[in-house]
């Protein structure tokens, strides 16, 4: 981890620079120690990585989380996937349309239903996600190529939640 | 922690929280408790719940629409689940959402908070099946409550005083004009699937019965699906009383007192406050004492509600709301109880955490319901606020999800925060209310707060001389005199 951290600029409560490299870090340890929440402080700046939550926060020293600005950003599970600070933004996201458990296969063992650089047409199922032992195939919204898979096998994902994008 | 850059303090966390080990809090009595609970609600009763979960120490989980992703009880959850688009029935009304947002997490119980699925018998049923506690009735409850015949039916068969009326639904103008005639004008024709106020007609005289009926049945229709109708005595300015209970479902079931709700506009509450002016200690014991042995016949389990109108003295039953109400402060501010707590804490099959004879009123509470809403037009308005400063102080106490910053969202309902005031005697907390409403300040939107201001100054409201009509006509002289 960067001993000098990251220029940040503090007008109040708006743009903060984002180490990506600390949470990379940090990500690895929760993976590897089976953590559900780590939280780190140094030279005043906190970093915050947790499973499952509303989303990692970087709180410059001083300020209450309460009341930080939309610093979040949403996790799609355990791990942060680089770039993935992006794709909520990406026209050629597709975000889940409901909540569930996403699996990239039909079935445990199958052959994912796309990878990344697979040729889709509009209609075609991406993927699947299982709500109460029912399967949803969820299918593009548009033809295309999938440049970027944003979910591991069996993450549970929210409405909205970025899954692939596909241009 | 090896292998780290020293001058790093590094926070580990375990997500496992288990209440049984919070000290001060009797949760041991339950015989277990829940791991993780699910509140399916928002705004101001979203936090409230959030606030009783973290004081037991059991993790929360807060789903939420787009619209409510900034929500302060989102903020404050160990974990957020979005479950859909801003419209109520695509989240908070989405109960596959719901249910599929409970299986991802791992909660093993729901918190329906008010509104929303809170009485919703078909959510509490669904959830069973699923293994998730439902924190509230039974669904038998709920619809037994629900159908506001069968309540009035049930209220009576229990041996609580009811307003007269048909015992059913009315089946021809005839029998409508027979049952008039027992109960005396006029009367006031009521939907069945109704509640909440909704679905009413006065009638005084006979000949305007039947066009009254047939446009009830309508208005029914449309509005619930159904035009069941009923008639009911019309007390002329009655006031509205209700009555707090806690059961355990397991036939032990305790009063918590009464609060007086009859400051009211187009049926909505704004002004609630307990004891209320109009009843004295006997009679509180005397009706208290009746409900509570009602609902232990029924084995009610959970928070409820006996709403009565009062007159000349007499209780008249009107509904039983079978949930946690918006106005459940007040209570918990006279007798020192924590409502919600209590409700999980039964939920949990645990007992009741004390008897009749330890539930004591003390002081005067009142609340306020501010909303973003025109003071005059009561049009609503929603919209970020700039500038946010809640009053504080002893005796002063803020229910609201709302920050400076935050935006009021237009699909939901308007109500800014609660203030609730408690003091020594009736007078002390009406000059703490009026203190505290010359404090709180609210920019950037439009409330409700003027008229707070005007009410906390007015003699009738000194006075405690008031009945359900009063706000409406205070507001149309109000109107008048421009």
């Amino acid at each position: 981890m960067a001993a000098d951290g990251p220029e940040h600029q503090r007008t109040p409560g708006r743009r903060i620079a984002i180490d990506q490299d600390a949470i990379r870090e940090l990500t690895a340890l929760l993976d590897e120690l089976g953590l559900t929440e780590i939280e780190v402080e140094q030279d005043g700046q906190r970093v915050r990585v947790a499973r499952h939550a509303a989303g990692v926060a970087v709180l410059p020293a001083g300020e209450r989380a309460a009341v930080a600005a939309a610093a979040t950003v949403a996790i799609a599970g355990p791990s942060v996937v680089a770039g993935m600070i992006d794709a909520a933004a990406h026209p050629g996201l597709v975000p889940s349309p409901m909540v569930g458990t996403a699996f990239r296969a039909p079935e445990p063992g199958a052959k994912p239903f796309v990878d990344v650089g697979s040729a889709v047409a509009a209609g075609d199922t991406l993927l699947i996600v299982e709500a109460m032992k029912t399967l949803n195939q969820i299918p593009s919204p548009r033809a295309g190529t999938v440049t970027q898979i944003l979910f591991e096998d069996g993450q549970p994902v929210e409405y909205g939640e970025p899954l692939m994008i596909v241009e | 922690m090896p292998g780290l850059v020293p001058g790093i303090h590094v926070f580990l966390v375990e997500q496992v929280v288990d209440g049984r080990d919070k000290p001060g809090h009797d949760v041991s009595r339950a015989h277990v408790m829940f791991d993780k609970i699910l509140i399916a609600n928002r705004g101001e009763i979203a936090l409230r719940v959030l606030r009783a979960c973290k004081e037991l120490g059991i993790p929360v989980v807060a789903v939420h629409s787009t619209a409510d992703a900034d929500a302060m009880h989102v903020r404050l959850a160990d974990e957020s689940v979005c479950i859909g688009p801003p419209p109520a029935k695509d989240s908070y009304l989405n109960i596959p959402a719901l249910l599929a947002a409970c299986e991802i997490t791992g909660a093993d119980a729901v918190h329906p908070g008010y509104g929303f699925l809170s009485e919703n018998a078909r959510f509490a049923e669904i959830l069973r099946e699923h293994n998730v506690q439902f924190i509230g009735p039974t669904a038998e409850h709920i619809r037994l409550m629900g159908d506001k015949i069968e309540a009035k039916r049930t209220a009576a068969r229990l041996g609580l005083p009811v307003v007269p009326g048909s015992d059913a639904a009315i089946e021809s103008e005839e029998q409508a004009l027979k049952v008039a005639e027992e109960i005396g004008f006029p009367v006031l024709v009521k939907a069945a699937a109704g509640g909440g106020g909704r679905g009413m007609k006065v009638v005084r005289t006979g000949d305007d019965l039947s066009g009254a009926l047939s446009a009830a049945r309508a208005e029914a229709q449309a509005a619930f699906g159904d035009g069941a109708v009923y008639l009911e005595k019309y007390l002329s300015e009655p006031r509205h009383i209700e009555i707090q209970v806690l059961g355990d479902g397991k036939g032990g079931a305790i009063h918590l007192g009464e609060r007086d709700c009859s400051l009211q506009r187009r049926h909505q509450k704004i002004w609630e406050e307990g004891p209320s002016p109009a009843v004295n200690a006997e009679e509180r014991d005397l009706i208290g004492e009746r409900v509570a042995a009602a609902m232990r016949e029924l084995k009610y389990l959970g928070v409820g509600t006996v709403e009565f109108l009062y007159e000349d003295g007499e209780f008249y039953f009107i509904e039983m709301n079978t949930r946690i109400q918006v106005e459940h402060p007040v209570t918990e501010m006279i007798t020192d109880i924590d409502l919600i707590l209590e409700q999980i804490r039964v939920a949990a099959g645990g007992e009741l955490g004390m008897t009749q004879r330890d539930v004591k009123f003390h002081g005067h509470a009142i609340e306020c319901r501010i909303n973003a809403e025109n003071p005059s037009t009561f049009r609503p308005s929603p919209g970020r606020i700039h500038q946010y400063h809640p009053p504080g102080g002893l005796g002063v106490r803020i229910d609201s999800a709302v920050y400076q910053g935050y935006a009021i969202p237009p699909y939901y309902d308007s109500l800014v925060g609660k203030l609730i005031v408690h003091g020594k005697s009736r007078t002390e907390c009406l000059m703490r209310l009026k203190r505290a409403l010359d404090e709180l300040v609210v920019e950037g939107i439009e409330t409700t707060l003027p008229l707070f201001r005007a009410l906390v100054r007015e003699q009738a409201i000194i006075d405690g001389d008031y009945h359900i009509h009063w706000l409406e006509r205070f507001l149309s002289r109000a109107t008048e005199d421009g």
